[in-house]
C-alpha cells in the first residue's frame, strides 16, 4: 500500500517534471492583504509568460515557513525560492543551504539597491546574499483626528513632543494615547538604529560570531525604563491593555491614538481609517539631542535555495528578475505599504505623477528613514539564534511591564541569556566563517 | 482471561492486526524519539552538515540553566493542579450522574460533546470567553480595573490554562468514571442504605472504593497527558506569555527548537522530559497502582 502510494507520487512527479521544464515553488510567510498582494504577483508572472510556472505556497507564517524550510531541505525536499525574515539571516547565511543571488544573477546591477536594505542582507565584501522583498522599516502613525480632538495640532516628531502629547489626550478623557506591542523589533532594533547605539559588540556581530550584547549600557536601556513609566502614567498601553488586544487592530479601530509600527501595515491601517479618521505617518520619533541615523530595513528577502537543476534556477531568475521590475514594485508598494528599495523605482513614482498619492505615502518617508547617515552599527544585526533571542527579551521585558522586575534587571539577564546563546551558536558553527 | 489460543485459532493473525499500529507509532514515536536521544549528544546545525558530538555537554547545559528549572517547576505545578482537578470535577459531575436526580440523562450526554474539540479550538474559544475586556469576568474588571488580566498577570493566565485544560479533560474521564460507578451491583447500595448508611456515607465507603480502578486509570492518564497536552492551550492562549509565565517545558522545547533553530537544545530537553514522564509513570503504578484492587 505504502509503495504504491510512492510510486504513483514518483510517476505523477515525473509527468509533472516532463510536462513543465521549470516548475518552481516559492515559499512565503506572510498572510492577509500581504498575502493576496503575493498571490497576485505570482499570477501575473504565470500570465505574463509561459515558459516557467512558479506555484507560490503560503506557510502562514516566517516563523513556520523557515521550519517547514528546514525539514525540507533535510529531506531534500525544498523549494527554489523561499523568503525569510530579517532575524534569520545570519542562521541562512551560515547554512550552506542558500546561494547568493547575486551569484546566480551577476548581470543585475545591484547597486540599485538603498544602501540600507543592501546592508542587512549581505555579505563582508559586499555580495547581496538574497533579493530584498517585502521590505519594511518603523514608522510613526498617529490619528490626527483624535490628536485633534485633544488640541494637539502639530504632529510630535519627538519622544518629548509625544510624551506632552498623550499627557493632552489622558487629560482630555483618552484611554490609550500610544500604543506598542514591545517586540523587539520596534523597542530594542529599530530604536538602537536610529539613535546610533549599538545592540552588540563586533558591530551588532558583523565582525565575527564572538560579539556580546550590550543594549543594556546604551541609550536603548533607559528609553525602556521610560516606556514602564509612561506606562504606569496611563500614557503608554501595551497589546494585553487594549480591547483589541493587538497594537495594530487597537490603532485601526481608533482605539490608540499613535503606535510605532511596520511601514508593511499601512494599507490596513488606511483603508481602516477611511472616513473615520485623518492619518498621518511619519519617520520613528528620536529623542531631542540625538542625531538621526537609519532605520534597519525590516520584512523579508527571497534566498534560492540550493540543488535544484538549471531548469529550475532558470526559473527561479526569471521569477526573481519579474518581482525586482518598477512595476511590480510599484504594485506591490500601493497594495501593502511596504517600502521599495530600489532607486529606479523611486524615480518611476516621481515620474508617474502620483508620488503625493497615499497609496505611495511610505515609500518616501521608509526611504528617507533607512538613508539616514550610516554608521558601522548600524548595518543590519548578524547575531546567532536571534530569533530565540528576540523571545528572551520580550520575556524578560514583559515581567518589567508587568513590575516583576525593573527594567535594568528585565534588561541585564536579557543581555545573560542572549550571550549563553550566542556564545551556543560560536559553538555549533565552529570552524564556520561569516561570508 | 481466558487465554489468547481460544480467541485466535492462527497465533499469526493477532501479530498481523496489531502491525500496522505498531508500524505508526514506530514511526510518529520510537524514531522521532530515537533521533532526540542521538541529536541530544550533538551539537546540530539546523540545516545539517558540521555537527559536532559533545557527549553530556547539552544535559550538563540544559540542567545548569535557570531557565529550564522554571519551564520545568511550572510543568510539575500545571500537572499536579490540572489533573488532579481534571479528574475531580468529572469525579463529582459523574457521581450526580450516577444518581437519578433530575435531567441526569441528558448531562451523560452532554457532558460528552467536548471530547469531540481539539486543543486548539478549546484554547481559542477560552481565550474569548477570558479576555479581560469582553469575556465572562469584563464586568469584574469594570468594579476593579486591572484585577483581572491574563495579559499581563502571569497568574491569571495560569488560572485560564488550567480551566481550558481542565474542561477539555472532562468527557474522557467523565464516562470512564461513570462507567465505573454504573457497573457497581445496585444490591451493593441497598445494603449500604439498610445498614443505615447515608448517600454521603455511601460515596466515600462503597462506590469509591469500587471505582479505584477507574481513577487510577484516568489519574494516571491525566498525569502523563498533562506534561504534553498543554501545548494546544499555550499556544492559542498565552504563546508561554505574559512574561514566560506559561512556558511549560513542551512549550519551551517547541519554541527552542522550531522558533529558535536550537535542535540540540529543544533534543536534550525532549530527552530529559521523556525520561521524567517515564519515572512519573512507573512511579504511579508502583506506589499507587499497587493499593489498587481490580476485584469485585
Amino acid at each position: 500500500m505504502k509503495i504504491s502510494v510512492l510510486a504513483a507520487a514518483t510517476a505523477l512527479a515525473m509527468c509533472a517534471g516532463a510536462a513543465h521544464a521549470a516548475d518552481i515553488e516559492f515559499w512565503y510567510g506572510n498572510t492577509g492583504n500581504v498575502e493576496t498582494a503575493i498571490k497576485a504577483q505570482c499570477d501575473a508572472f504565470n500570465a505574463a509568460q509561459s515558459e516557467h510556472r512558479v506555484t507560490c505556497v503560503g506557510q502562514g507564517s516566517y516563523e513556520v515557513g523557515m521550519q517547514k524550510a528546514i525539514a525540507a531541505y533535510r529531506a531534500k525536499n525544498h523549494p527554489v525560492l523561499i523568503q525569510f525574515f530579517d532575524a534569520g539571516t545570519l542562521d541562512l547565511l551560515l547554512s550552506g543551504a542558500v546561494v547568493p543571488v547575486q551569484d546566480v544573477l551577476p548581470d543585475v546591477n545591484w547597486n540599485n539597491y538603498i544602501a540600507g536594505a543592501r546592508s542587512y542582507y549581505e555579505t563582508s565584501n559586499g555580495k547581496l546574499y538574497s533579493q530584498p522583498y517585502n521590505s519594511s522599516t518603523l514608522l510613526f502613525y498617529t490619528n490626527k483626528t483624535e490628536l485633534e480632538k485633544a488640541g494637539v495640532s502639530k504632529t510630535p516628531v519627538t519622544w518629548e513632543e509625544i510624551i506632552e502629547a498623550a499627557r493632552r489626550l489622558k487629560a482630555a478623557g483618552h484611554a490609550c494615547p500610544f500604543v506598542t506591542d514591545g517586540d523587539t523589533w520596534r523597542v530594542l532594533e529599530q530604536f538602537s538604529a536610529r539613535h546610533g547605539l549599538p545592540i552588540a559588540s563586533k558591530h551588532n556581530g558583523y565582525d565575527g560570531l564572538d560579539g556580546e550584547y550590550v543594549f543594556n549600557t546604551t541609550f536603548a536601556a533607559k528609553h525602556l525604563a521610560n516606556l514602564v513609566e509612561w506606562r504606569k502614567e496611563g500614557l503608554v498601553k501595551l497589546n494585553a491593555d487594549t480591547k483589541a488586544g493587538n497594537y495594530t487592530a487597537a490603532f485601526n479601530t481608533g482605539e490608540c491614538a499613535m503606535m510605532e509600527g511596520s511601514s508593511g501595515s499601512y494599507a490596513a491601517s488606511a483603508k481602516a481609517f477611511e472616513g473615520k479618521y485623518e492619518i498621518t505617518v511619519g519617520m520613528a520619533p528620536m529623542y531631542q539631542g540625538y542625531e538621526r541615523h537609519n532605520t534597519f530595513v525590516g520584512g523579508a528577502s527571497i534566498y534560492i535555495m540550493k540543488g535544484h537543476d538549471k531548469a529550475e534556477i532558470e526559473g527561479a531568475k526569471a521569477f526573481l528578475d519579474f518581482l525586482r521590475h518598477p512595476q511590480q514594485q510599484m504594485f506591490f508598494t500601493a497594495a501593502t505599504g511596504y517600502v521599495p528599495v530600489t532607486n529606479d523605482v523611486l524615480d518611476v513614482i516621481a515620474e508617474s505623477g502620483e508620488a503625493d498619492s497615499p497609496k505611495y505615502a511610505t515609500a518616501a518617508i521608509g526611504i528617507e528613514s533607512m538613508n539616514q547617515p550610516h554608521t558601522p552599527d548600524t548595518r543590519g544585526i548578524r547575531l546567532g539564534f536571534y530569533v530565540q533571542f528576540r523571545e528572551v527579551f520580550m520575556e524578560e521585558t514583559q515581567k518589567a511591564f508587568a513590575g516583576q522586575q525593573t527594567m535594568q534587571v528585565a534588561l541585564d539577564s536579557a543581555k545573560k541569556r542572549g550571550d549563553e546563546l550566542l556564545r551556543r551558536f560560536e559553538q555549533t558553527y565552529k570552524g564556520a566563517k561569516l561570508p | 482471561m481466558s487465554s489468547d489460543s481460544t480467541l485466535f485459532s492462527n497465533r499469526w493473525l493477532p501479530v498481523l492486526l496489531v502491525a500496522p499500529m505498531m508500524l505508526l507509532i514506530a514511526l510518529f514515536f520510537y524514531v522521532p524519539i530515537f533521533q532526540a536521544f542521538y541529536w541530544s549528544f550533538f551539537l546540530e546545525r539546523p540545516f545539517g552538515g558540521g555537527s559536532e558530538f559533545v557527549g553530556l555537554d547539552n544535559f550538563a547545559r540544559v540542567l545548569a540553566d535557570p531557565e529550564f528549572w522554571k519551564a520545568g517547576w511550572r510543568t510539575i505545578i500545571f500537572m499536579v493542579t490540572a489533573s488532579s482537578l481534571a479528574v475531580l470535577v468529572p469525579l463529582i459531575l459523574a457521581v450526580a450522574a450516577d444518581r437519578k436526580i433530575r435531567l441526569s440523562l441528558p448531562a451523560r450526554n452532554v457532558l460528552v460533546w467536548p471530547k469531540g474539540v481539539a486543543g486548539a479550538s478549546i484554547g481559542v474559544v477560552f481565550a474569548f470567553i477570558f479576555n479581560p475586556f469582553v469575556g465572562i469576568l469584563a464586568p469584574l474588571n469594570s468594579i476593579f480595573p486591572g484585577i483581572w488580566a491574563p495579559g499581563i498577570n502571569g497568574t491569571d493566565a495560569f488560572i485560564t490554562l488550567i480551566a481550558a485544560h481542565v474542561w477539555g479533560g472532562i468527557p474522557f474521564n467523565f464516562v470512564i468514571l461513570l462507567a465505573g460507578l454504573q457497573s457497581i451491583p445496585r444490591t451493593m447500595h441497598q445494603a449500604a442504605a439498610m445498614d443505615g448508611a447515608g448517600p454521603w456515607r455511601r460515596i466515600f465507603d462503597v462506590q469509591l472504593p469500587l471505582i479505584m480502578p477507574q481513577l487510577f486509570l484516568t489519574l494516571v492518564l491525566e498525569f502523563t497527558e498533562s506534561v504534553t497536552s498543554a501545548f494546544a492551550l499555550i499556544d492559542t492562549i498565552t504563546n508561554g506569555g505574559p512574561g514566560g509565565a506559561t512556558t511549560l517545558l513542551v512549550y519551551k522545547i517547541y519554541m527552542d527548537g522550531f522558533s529558535g533553530y536550537d535542535l540540540s537544545g529543544a533534543s536534550t530537553q525532549t530527552a530529559i522530559l521523556m525520561v521524567f514522564v517515564i519515572i512519573l509513570t512507573a512511579a504511579q503504578f508502583i506506589f499507587l497502582g499497587r493499593r489498587v484492587n481490580y476485584e469485585r
